[in-house]
């Protein structure tokens, strides 16, 4: 027997939902527009979509493996500008919002543009003021030409404290710190072509007085056997090396040390030296003898030049750019590299999660239609909507965690970004599987609600750590058996055990506003589902558990060494076998099971994020992204049990009542 | 009368069978979990400023009944029993509980067998910690050891130099001279040398001092102008240097003059006796192995362009008894021979260039319980799953699809 659902605690939970529904909204608005005002950079062109298309899939070598020119481009831009994209406007006003693969291009061949586009993202003004440059407010973002002025002092105020560790710096030290790594960055990418834009003046080669001649560094290059024996043999006579010769050189030196970092694009001659190779080191190799093939160097440092050369006519610039590309692409083929950069460049260009994250959100909406329309047909309806769509969301992560596995040659969870994909994924999925064995549409509408908050999750936490979550794993990391067993177990116990909590938060919130108007058949049904949750999270969490012991103890010869991260997953065996035992033992009920159920959120919250922060053990990932949010979360789910405690006493107290 | 409770006259049961209820209920059970959960937690926290050796004795040394724990350095007012203690209680909670008085037959089969493997996991844990042991080798390229070296314990080794060797080597024990500490002493007898030694003033972690470069605070014994001067314990304990000092008891029961024993001293104390020369060097205990070990290559590959490391591999011949076997020791693949276990744990020397000669770190470990954990697992995931199947097809048999919905 069932009562009406209570009509205030209908509004208090339309008004929760409402609040949700629009952070999630402005989450993923504010995690899509560009950041920073308009700015406005005169005279500016766009890049034409044709011309990206092309570029964004250059192989080359960064992080340890060889991904695609557009992956590159954007955490390049993440990591200095925090943000994928950026709106600039030409003298005009017309507007265009400028995406990383067209930012790198202009870094690279338009740094009369690039230098003016506000690129760094300054957090702390004073880090401006002890520079010497003006700021515009406490945060924003500012142009290379705005900080040029500062560069000095930046560099002098840094040299002072970079032998410091980095948590042991003040913040703005730090700021100071990640300033100084971006320009220097930055700086590495602008002069990169600058052996191509300026060639090498020939001194003393003027006719009549006029300017001295310039050359192609590449048509340099062919007549390095020749200035090394002009070289040896002044050394050979103990005379001093020509003043013009030494003018070349130093010309020749200053190109490759600009061209010596940034872009690793030339795969190495020999099959066995895994290292890929800049313009620089091609540039210093050949002139210095040491190439061991001088002519493909050549040949490169001469592709890269017709490319900056051509920067100014897409068209030719498309052409260079596409037989430069067949070229690396067919000597990584060779060495068995850049196999995955195709399947890569599409991974990034469907941007999967995003659509996830919008199958979801509508998902959220026909759920929220779903629980109001009561028994209607409307609501019958909207289940199916919430099917259609919660599925679609998940084809989506799906196949994107598919692509990534092939892309990483490994298992789909090796970092913390790995998890929060899998968690938001399995969570849904097991979320489903509840409905389907409960059918109740409780876990159904839960389902796309779960999958928005973990997705933006993702996302933001992308943004934040702006680091390849896909570059390859230290050495220990390195097993692709134990990373399949240890590492899915234990992340999947990490999502039962949140799916299980979310439940309860949904039941306990259900109950406590009088949602589910005394539907005992409801409520006995949820509880099983939790009790069931939790039953699945003890097995995965303790077969995890024990399966990182011996993974331990093949990698390091213990069993247990009571790291943090060890550490948290045992407590969440132990927590879930306490429930199970008390739930047995008669002393927790509904209410105690769920309470206990939301408590396990926290448990989980400690294992799979805290303990990152705490700065000890062999789990330290040494990042701090997203722990304000860790706060923010224990917090909703402390309100949820004060909450349901408070409900329950309420309860209990009107049912002695109503027996008095 | 809970699930596993068969008893249905709790009244008339005499104390032994009450004692027995308790021990053996889901109550004690919770409790024991969440407190353990709570140690755990606690002993995170704790190790971040205090070290984990440091923190691992104090919640779950068997020497620790009860503990106030500290977070941040400021002691929290919840006094909890030690990890050890309740481990031995859950023990018997579990047999008494999960094994003598659960519910017998086949739906109940799969929760019996999971507490089996349990217990033999806690078994296997305190083995582990009494008899395992653990030490450290490191071998330079071309080099043979055939000793690993302890990660925390000082003793005090005498030896007599022969042939510019130390041979005849007594050594005094970590255990016996850890306690000397605020004015204690101790007797050594050396039956087979011309003299005897008295340690005292014990420190776990101390530096020798020279009182010009740095007036000692209060009075400590001063010996050829130098001191001992207490450090704080490492929250790394490894690398804490003891210290102490000794002197010299001859036969005739005079004493000679005090002298300073350090771990952080690079040379050992001399002493002259007659024409003998002995030395007498505080050290970490080294552990003599059964074989020996060549590094024959070391390989330290990095991810290219990065500092991050992709694989270290150490080609070691061991050898014994004249014996060679080549053997290659790297990450996630340890050698495991005559109950000994070597890992890949470290190399140097930091920031090699080019040809210079490395050398590799082995872990070395015995622990007889070694495998159990691994057998034990596959148990309770046997014992795990059983009962959770048989509760899902249950759950899926009984349950009535209703047709209301939220």
């Amino acid at each position: 027997m069932s009562d009406q659902p209570s009509r205030a605690g209908r509004r208090i939970a339309a008004v929760i939902i409402a609040v949700g529904v629009c952070a999630a909204f402005y989450n993923m608005l504010v995690d899509m527009m560009p950041k920073g005002g308009l700015r406005s950079v005169e005279g500016y062109i766009p890049w034409s979509k044709e011309t990206l298309r092309e570029v964004e899939t250059l192989p080359l070598q960064d992080g340890g493996r060889i991904k695609p020119f557009g992956t590159y481009a954007g955490f390049a831009m993440l990591s200095i500008h925090g943000a994928r994209s950026m709106k600039l406007a030409d003298a005009e006003g017309k507007e265009y919002r400028v995406k990383p693969t067209a930012w790198l291009l202009d870094i690279l061949f338009r740094p009369q543009f690039a230098m003016r586009q506000p690129t760094f993202r300054v957090d702390n003004s004073a880090a401006l003021e002890a520079i010497g440059v003006k700021p515009r407010g406490k945060r924003d973002r500012y142009s290379y030409e705005e900080l040029e002025l500062g560069r000095e002092k930046l560099g002098e105020l840094v040299k002072g404290f970079e032998m410091i560790e980095a948590k042991k710096r003040d913040p703005l030290q730090n700021q100071l710190a990640d300033l100084s790594i971006n320009m220097r960055t930055y700086e590495s990418l602008l002069g990169y072509f600058s052996f191509a834009r300026a060639g090498v003046v020939l001194p003393g080669s003027g006719e009549a007085g006029g300017p001295d001649r310039r050359a192609e560094m590449s048509a340099l290059m062919m007549t390095a056997p020749q200035i090394r024996s002009q070289i040896e043999e002044s050394r050979a006579a103990g005379n001093a090396m020509g003043g013009r010769l030494q003018g070349l050189l130093q010309q020749v030196l200053d190109a490759a040390n600009f061209a010596k970092f940034g872009l690793f694009v030339l795969p190495p001659a020999e099959a066995s030296d895994k290292q890929w190779q800049s313009a620089g080191n091609a540039i210093m190799n050949v002139m210095t003898g040491s190439a061991k093939d001088a002519e493909t160097s050549i040949d490169d440092v001469k592709a890269l030049e017709a490319i900056a050369r051509s920067s100014g006519d897409e068209v030719a610039f498309r052409k260079h750019w596409a037989a430069f590309r067949e070229k690396i692409e067919a000597r990584a083929k060779a060495r068995g590299e850049g196999g995955s950069v195709p399947l890569e460049t599409i991974y990034q260009r469907s941007d999967k999660f995003l659509y996830a994250v919008a199958f979801f959100l509508m998902g959220t909406l026909a759920a929220l239609g779903m629980w109001f329309g009561g028994g209607s047909k409307l609501a019958t309806g909207l289940s199916w909507a919430v099917w259609g769509l919660t599925l679609a969301g998940l084809a989506c992560c799906v196949s994107a965690i598919v692509m990534r596995c092939i892309i990483m040659g490994r298992p789909p969870v090796g970092n913390l970004y790995d998890t929060i994909i899998f968690i938001g994924t399995t969570v849904v999925m097991l979320s489903l599987i509840v409905e389907w064995m409960v059918g109740r549409r409780f876990a159904l509408g839960l389902s796309p609600i779960i999958g928005t908050v973990l997705m933006i999750l993702a996302r933001r936490y992308e943004l934040g750590d702006a680091k390849d979550h896909m570059d390859p794993l230290v050495a220990v990391l390195d097993s692709n058996f134990w990373l399949a067993t240890h590492v899915i177990t234990i992340t999947l116990g990490y999502s039962g055990g949140l799916l299980s909590a979310f439940m309860s938060t949904g039941y306990i919130l259900m109950r406590g506003l009088g949602l589910d108007g005394g539907d005992a058949g409801l409520r006995r049904s949820l509880t099983r589902a939790v009790y069931g949750m939790i039953c699945l999270t003890l097995f995965l969490s303790l077969v995890g558990t024990v399966l990182g012991g011996i993974w331990a103890n093949y990698s390091w010869g213990r069993f247990w060494g009571w790291d943090p991260k060890e550490n948290g997953a045992l407590m969440i065996v132990l927590w879930t076998l306490a429930i199970l035992h008390g739930r047995l033992g008669g002393f927790l009920r509904e209410w105690g099971l769920h309470l206990a159920s939301v408590f396990t959120a926290i448990v989980v919250t400690f294992s799979w994020w805290h303990v990152n922060f705490l700065g000890v053990g062999l789990h330290n990932y040494g990042f701090t992204a997203g722990k304000s949010t860790i706060w923010g979360f224990y917090l909703a789910m402390l309100v949820v049990l004060i909450f349901g405690a408070v409900a329950m006493v309420l309860e209990n107290a009107k049912k002695g009542e109503d027996r008095a | 009368m809970t699930a596993s409770d068969p008893s249905p006259k709790r009244e008339s049961r005499s104390w032994l069978g009450k004692a027995f209820d308790v021990l053996s209920g889901f109550g004690l059970a919770t409790i024991l979990l969440i407190i353990l959960g709570l140690l755990t937690w606690f002993a995170t926290l704790e190790q971040i400023d205090r070290g984990l050796y440091a923190t691992l004795e104090k919640y779950f040394d068997w020497r620790t009944p009860f503990l106030l724990p500290e977070i941040g350095g400021r002691m929290v007012p919840l006094p909890l029993p030690g990890g050890y203690w309740v481990g031995v209680i859950l023990v018997i909670n579990l047999t008494l509980g999960g094994v003598i008085r659960i519910r017998k037959g086949w739906k109940h089969i799969g929760n019996l067998i999971s507490h089996l493997g349990i217990i033999f996991m806690l078994i296997a844990g305190g083995v582990a910690h009494h008899f395992s042991q653990r030490g450290n080798m490191a071998v330079g390229e071309g080099e043979t050891n055939d000793a690993a070296e302890d990660y925390f314990e000082y003793v005090v080794e005498v030896a007599e130099v022969k042939d510019g060797k130390p041979a005849d080597i007594h050594v005094i024990g970590g255990r016996d001279i850890s306690d000397l500490t605020r004015g204690k002493q101790r007797f050594f007898r050396f039956p087979n040398l011309p003299f005897d030694l008295e340690i005292a003033g014990y420190e776990i972690n101390a530096l020798p001092v020279s009182v010009v470069e740095r007036a000692p605070s209060g009075s400590p014994l001063v010996v050829d102008g130098y001191y001992l001067m207490p450090r704080p314990e490492e929250v790394n304990a490894e690398s804490n240097t003891a210290a102490c000092y000794a002197r010299v008891v001859n036969r005739d029961g005079s004493k000679q003059t005090p002298f300073i024993l350090a771990g952080a001293s690079f040379h050992p104390f001399t002493i002259k006796h007659e024409n003998r020369v002995f030395t007498v060097d505080m050290r970490k205990r080294l552990w003599p192995m059964p074989f020996a070990l060549r590094l024959d290559e070391f390989n330290a590959e990095f991810h290219p362009g990065t500092t991050r490391p992709a694989k270290f591999v150490s080609h070691v011949t061991r050898i014994e008894k004249g014996d060679e076997s080549k053997v290659t020791i790297q990450m996630n693949e340890p050698m495991r021979y005559e109950g000994l276990t070597f890992f890949q744990a470290s190399y140097g020397p930091p920031g090699a260039g080019p040809g210079q000669k490395l050398y590799s770190v082995f872990e070395v470990v015995h622990n007889p319980a070694d495998m159990w954990p691994e057998y034990s697992l596959y148990i309770v995931a046997f014992g795990m799953m059983v009962t959770f199947l048989l509760k899902l097809f249950t759950y899926l048999g009984n349950t009535s699809r209703k047709k209301n919905h939220v």
